[in-house]
């Protein structure tokens, strides 16, 4: 761990806080979004801090939990990190399904927020 | 390219699309038809400043990314689309993401995703960044 790239211990490291939040309490979840984030769920699109965790803390399950399969995490030209997440999640007593999900993580006076949030479940329309 | 054209049937959204909806899913169709057709031509997409991870592997450069993908060992490569999602940046770049099934010779169907950072360099839109995994999962 310790000779990795500097964008993709930082760039694990808030995928590995994400999950961790969202699958234990995700009303937290406000504190990585800022008010020029954007998140687009499933095609539907989110602008802003507020709006972001409204939708998260409004989708309708007790129960969360994500398995990552895969990451992958590139620096931008504008110093911001790029994360692609490939994985698996269950909900409830509901089946387990892929997932896929990216971030784009930017630093802002210090911090580091994600501007960019997309996340789509691995649904295919087969034939 | 029409909006008619380029519209994504499965958003069931009006069909006034933002901007970089029509730019980032113009240049998916772009993407997939080359790449599926005649992937020796994939080289205008990208830029000395490209840079592609595929299946976890960094390939910096045009030339280190197309000599990575006209080494895949396939003959005939067909993908479909599931999904795409286009979002602007803050320094007007757009992200897109793609998720989708793809068919390399006589293989199963596999899931993939795939996403791409375009940049407007001179008038024209190339992928400063592009991200593909299969979607293999390690079940239990």
């Amino acid at each position: 761990m310790g000779d990795k790239p500097i964008w993709e211990q930082i760039g694990s490291s808030f995928v590995q806080h994400y999950y961790q939040l969202f699958d234990n309490d995700r009303t937290q979840l406000g504190a990585i979004y800022i008010d020029a984030s954007c998140l687009t769920w499933e095609g539907q699109q989110f602008q802003g801090k507020a709006a972001i965790v409204e939708k998260l803390s409004s989708l309708p399950f007790q129960k969360i939990q994500h398995n990552i399969t895969a990451q992958d995490h590139q620096p931008t030209p504008d110093n911001c990190i790029l994360s692609m997440v490939v994985g698996q999640l269950k909900a409830d007593e509901d089946l387990i399904m892929g997932f896929h999900q990216i971030f784009l993580l930017k630093n802002i006076d210090d911090a580091w927020a994600y501007t960019s949030d997309m996340f789509r479940l691995a649904l295919h329309n087969f034939g």
